[in-house]
């Protein structure tokens, strides 16, 4: 979808592969601080590869030679052999694995900070949910790069002329006719496993997204489908998509086995050509002794390269992967005007919008027009507006996580466009309902806020947020490891957490964000009375689309046409 | 806990049976495969043997006369070991899609069948990754394990037969070299293997830490912590990989082990034989010397196919690691609520409905005290009940009782005086309209949308659901009129248009019972006052209940039931 482009489709799809590279050689680059540990990982597996031809094409030779009476290969070299293609092997593991998660934690270090520095932000504000999953099943992807295909492409490159020149030197035909079935076998196969995969990907990951799509509409729309009688529908349905997803799938397998065939009869037809050498038959008749050690090489080096089909098929996958990491990794947002820092930060915490202008898109309506709102220091107020009378956007704006297109927003009387991003973050905590719970302890959550805390201000947020009694009564209490998203703890006693968190940073502004959507009613309005009794010094900037009565507030905006109207409870 | 893990081994063993029974083709096509690769090896040393001995001084062959026929089997086995591959291959994709499709279906209707209450327990998102992609990431299981977990024991075992019959002193080295795979395993791997699998959850759970920090990587930004949370991550990475490193010098060594004993056994065999067919060459006879290499060099062809399997069993060990993973989410959906019809099945008239509460009580934790309190009311045939009350007042437990999704834990619900547990799921659904707080668009067009209450509604009737819901009124405003693809991204619509497509679809349906919850909660006034006058056309001669919290539902006069902490504290209009 986001690969329009001008031209045919033969256009496009060059276009795509020429990205897909750049964005390989780019992450390629991330690990230039370990290309001395990759590379000499790399010589090890090479070593490991020689060795293991060496020793088997030995091993026939001193076989063959033994039945001559001759001694071609010493039972000493064999056993130099034998140890050090196990030795090699063994260390070759070992270096290469070292040296990837080195890498790995590189890749993903570089990825989080670029993510960080630009487009992060802005996500707590858009539905992302797909984007990210998709992102993060790429990183996933990203992890074979090093193990699955560098090392047993390399291998296969430097296999490719070893079997060359030995085999030359017993009969050049022959080398030539056994290289062309390798290089079909270790470059032409995987190539075009490649090729599909990289053809099939789009449709497979558009077939999956829309049975994630399905089972989404199943999971949210129960209600519905339990009133409406249509549950047998909806399955039925989802069968489908599912149906849809698994043929795409049998496909691909089945293209995958026939190209694994080939490849194996590639393997066979040189096994065939070099026993018709060694017998005589279409060939001159080579020395039957270097025969054998040549055949035995010539099934080392087609066994070694076995797995390139699949790691082929991979390679299709990443190169997408890889350019849409990258592209996400170096997206910036940008401000609309250039901004001279501000040198010497506020001292109060007065916020102003001043005439503000925004749209998200410049082919969307303006969702603020002309908007202006004064919010002083230490007052509490609400925020009310219909879905998308854009509510939201304000905390976005407050939080640069966007930019107006005209008019300016100010911190203590300074435009916060010149205000550095940590700093302006730093004092503003904001819950919402994107506010996410990590998969880890409660401790850790809680100091996401504030590092720094001690214990005591530890419990002493819990309480407020009043979900003290109920972390103290968990086996592990602050040790207690939340699940992904917090699934652990119910959607109320989660909301309180990432309240107790919200509370625990000093920030003397709180932006509250529909922050107890999703919540049963009494949750919710249990938790805005806990809002009540806290933060009672700082900025309360609650956002809402309706009240539920029990909130306590010094005023009350209401937002619509993009401008923000004085109304009463 | 413990009786959660033996749960987690019950399931994975059921499973592995399933998946053996389906792998059955695929490992039967891999046995094969080991057999036609012993006639192709033996088609080899065909060639290789009088080739060899051809060359000796005295030789007892003559030379260019070596038998075509091993020429002719190499070829003709290869192509059909080609065919059996792919097919084995293909069968135990097959076989993984199998599984893929029927473990799906079994969490898809453990979902539905667990009603929204799953809701509480799990995100939504949660939900869709675990039905499609763990469901997903099992496909190793059952296409590479569940072959694996038998062939490394039955391959090798048909190559170490053939090796038996041509060369026992061959096939004593390599069932030597065979048996002490397992035995180094144990040895390296016992330590290992429990470090192995703690290694694999550390690691899941970085893999998990890492990925769970991307998701929520705007709460990081927004709280200015992204640097820490950068170098926090670097750390956590590296010490995981020290401690992996430690397991893996371990846990290679295992691997090394196959690579040791398959060289030992090469060599040996090399070794060996070459001694006996030098012993043999001096034999005066040829054809003794020809059986002897020949015999020789098949079972040192049949080295690397031996040890194979091995490889491969490694290999897919991961799979396993992976399922007992899913096991533990797939066990935590509930189990579906059993069908309890002690009464007799029955439907009700579809036309005027009265519907009545008698003594009802919910509960839905009993640290929360009971939701509903012996409530008793009635809802009389063509009128609208209002339920009012706070938030928190039962409202909504009402409502998921009269969608079925729970049941009272004591007192009944009778529709037109039989009990609502009586009437065919299918009849109460065809009965009733549900219109809630925020309707769920589905991703599909808006005609789909709309006709999904009811899939055989001809266009006038549709025209006419949209006339009465106004939804007419936007129409235009939508990029592709009725065919707009709305819902998961698709055209966003407002929350009042929203709503009218549910009136639309209430009003397609014509349902005797109209149930509404709270169905303006997240409208401002101005459209509210705008739905609740549809609704009020909507509500005309159906039997109504409507839940609500507004001070617009003054609109509807009709009945009212007050509630208070799940008691009913009022009744206006003789409810």
């Amino acid at each position: 979808m986001s690969e329009s482009g001008a031209g045919s489709p033969e256009d496009r799809r060059r276009k795509n592969e020429n990205a897909d590279r750049a964005a390989l050689l780019r992450i390629i680059e991330v690990w230039r601080p370990h290309a001395a540990r990759l590379a000499v990982g790399l010589g090890l597996s090479l070593l490991a590869v020689l060795a293991g031809l060496a020793l088997m094409s030995s091993a026939g030779l001193r076989f063959a030679g033994a039945a001559l009476g001759v001694v071609v290969v010493t039972t000493a070299s064999l056993r130099i052999l034998g140890v050090s293609r196990v030795g090699l092997r063994y260390g070759e593991r070992l270096f290469a694995h070292d040296a990837m998660f080195r890498a790995l934690a590189t890749l993903r270090v570089w990825f989080f900070r670029s993510l960080a520095e630009g487009a992060a932000a802005g996500l707590g504000f858009r539905k992302a949910g797909d984007l990210l999953s998709r992102l993060v099943s790429d990183v996933e992807v990203l992890d074979g790069l090093y193990l699955r295909i560098l090392l047993p492409l390399a291998g296969a490159c430097i296999t490719f002329p070893v079997l060359l020149v030995v085999l030359s030197t017993v009969n050049p035909l022959l080398a030539v006719l056994v290289g062309v079935l390798f290089a079909a076998s270790a470059f032409v196969a995987p190539l075009a496993a490649a090729r599909l995969s990289r053809k099939e990907g789009g449709a497979l990951n558009r077939a999956q997204a829309r049975l994630r799509v399905g089972v989404l509409d199943l999971v949210t729309g129960m209600r519905e489908i339990r009133a409406f009688g249509a549950s047998r529908r909806m399955l039925d349905r989802i069968a489908q998509d599912n149906d849809a997803l698994l043929r795409r799938q049998a496909q691909l397998s089945s293209f995958l086995a026939y190209v694994g065939a080939m490849s194996q009869f590639f393997t066979q037809a040189a096994i065939f050509l070099v026993l018709a050498a060694i017998a005589g038959v279409g060939f001159a008749r080579i020395p039957v002794v270097q025969g054998i050690g040549a055949l035995f090489l010539t099934l080392a080096a087609f066994e070694s390269v076995s797995g390139l089909t699949r790691a082929g098929m991979l390679a299709g996958n990443m190169g997408a992967a890889a350019r849409r990491v990258v592209g996400i990794a170096e997206k910036r947002t940008i401000a609309t005007k250039p901004v001279t820092q501000a040198t010497t930060m506020p001292a109060d915490f007065d916020i102003r919008f001043e005439n503000v202008d925004f749209r998200w898109q410049p082919d969307r309506p303006f969702v603020l027009q002309n908007f202006s709102l004064d919010i002083l220091a230490g007052t509490r107020i609400a925020l009310l507006g219909s879905s998308g009378a854009g509510k939201s956007t304000v905390a976005a704006l407050l939080l640069k996580a966007t930019f107006p297109q005209n008019g300016r927003i100010t911190l203590g009387g300074v435009d916060i466009a010149a205000l550095p991003d940590t700093w302006l973050r730093r004092k503003i905590a904001w819950l919402s309902q994107a506010t996410h719970l990590f998969d880890d302890t409660i401790r850790n959550n809680l100091l996401l806020g504030a590092p720094q805390a001690s214990e005591d201000a530890l419990w002493r947020a819990l309480d407020e947020a009043a979900v003290g009694d109920f972390v103290k009564s968990l086996p592990e209490q602050l040790d207690t490891w939340l699940g992904e998203g917090g699934v652990k703890v119910s959607g109320g006693q989660g909301r309180r957490i990432a309240l107790a968190r919200t509370l625990l940073s000093d920030a003397p502004i709180l932006v509250l964000d529909e922050p107890a959507t999703g919540l049963d009613a009494q949750t919710e309005q249990e938790f805005f009375r806990t809002l009540n009794a806290v933060a009672s010094h700082r900025t309360v900037l609650l956002i809402a689309h309706r009240l539920t009565g029990v909130e306590k507030l010094d005023r009350i905006w209401r937002i619509a046409g993009g401008r923000a109207t004085a109304a009463t409870a | 806990m413990n009786e959660s893990k033996a749960a987690i081994r019950a399931w994975t063993r059921a499973q592995a049976r399933l998946g053996l029974r389906m792998a059955r083709p695929s490992i039967i096509l891999g046995v094969i495969s080991s057999l036609l690769a012993v006639a192709q090896i033996w088609c080899i040393a065909n060639i290789l043997g009088p080739a060899l001995t051809t060359l000796l001084p005295v030789s007892g062959v003559a030379s260019g006369n070596e038998p075509i026929w091993p020429f002719a089997g190499f070829a003709g086995f290869s192509m059909i070991r080609l065919a059996v591959n792919a097919a084995s291959e293909i069968s135990a994709a097959t076989a993984g899609r199998a599984a893929r499709r029927r473990l799906r279906g079994e969490v898809l209707s453990s979902i539905i069948g667990a009603g929204p209450a799953v809701l509480q327990q799990t995100h939504s998102g949660a939900l869709a990754a675990l039905a499609v992609d763990r469901i997903e990431a099992l496909d190793g299981y059952f296409s590479r394990w569940a072959p694996a977990s038998v062939l490394w024991v039955g391959a090798p075992a048909c190559l170490f037969l053939s090796v038996l019959w041509v060369q026992p002193r061959a096939a004593l080295i390599l069932g030597l070299c065979g048996a002490a795979v397992p035995v180094a395993q144990a040895v390296f791997g016992i330590g290992a293997a429990v470090a192995s699998r703690n290694q694999f959850l550390a690691m899941t759970r970085l893999q998990a830490r890492f990925l769970d920090r991307i998701r929520g990587i705007a709460t990081i930004v927004l709280s200015g912590r992204a640097d820490e949370e950068a170098s926090r991550l670097a750390t956590a990475a590296d010490d995981l990989r020290v401690r992996t490193m430690k397991i893996l010098r371990v846990a290679f060594l295992s691997s090394a082990s196959i690579d040791c004993a398959m060289i030992i056994a090469l060599i040996a065999i090399a070794l060996s034989d070459g001694k006996h067919a030098l012993a043999a060459a001096s034999d005066p006879d040829r054809q003794y010397l020809l059986k002897v290499v020949t015999d020789s060099l098949f079972a040192l062809l049949v080295v690397p196919e031996f040890f194979a399997p091995f490889r491969g069993l490694a290999l897919a060990y991961q799979d396993r690691a992976l399922a007992q993973g899913a096991a533990t989410e797939i066990l935590a959906l509930p189990e579906p609520q059993p069908e309890a019809e002690s009464h007799p099945v029955r439907t009700v008239e579809a036309h005027g409905v009265t519907i009545a509460f008698e003594d009802v009580c919910f509960t839905w934790d009993a640290s929360r005290g009971a939701a509903l309190d012996h409530v008793s009311f009635v809802a009389p045939a063509g009128e609208t009940t209002v339920l009012a009350g706070p938030s928190g007042a039962g409202k909504s437990t009402i409502m998921e009782l009269l969608l079925g999704f729970i049941r009272p834990d004591s007192g009944r619900i009778t529709f037109n005086g039989a009990d609502m547990q009586a009437i065919v799921p299918d009849a109460l659904a065809r009965m009733t309209s549900w219109i809630g707080q925020r309707p769920v668009l589905f991703a599909g067009t808006l005609r789909e949308n709309i006709m999904f209450a009811r899939p055989d509604a001809t266009e006038e009737e549709v025209s006419s659901a949209l006339r009465s819901s106004s939804v007419d009124r936007f129409l235009a405003d939508l990029p592709d009129g009725l065919e707009t693809v709305i819902g998961e991204g698709g055209f966003g619509l407002s929350g009042g248009q929203a709503q009218r497509i549910a009136i639309a679809r209430a009003y397609l349906k014509n349902a005797p019972i109209l149930l509404l919850d709270e169905p303006t909660a997240y409208l401002d006034p101005v459209t509210e006052a705008d739905v609740f006058e549809s609704l009020k056309r909507l509500a005309l001669k159906r039997t109504v209940i409507l839940a609500s919290h507004s001070t617009a539902v003054h609109m509807f006069n009709g009945r009212r039931v007050d509630l208070v902490h799940g008691r009913v504290a009022a009744r206006q209009g003789a409810a």
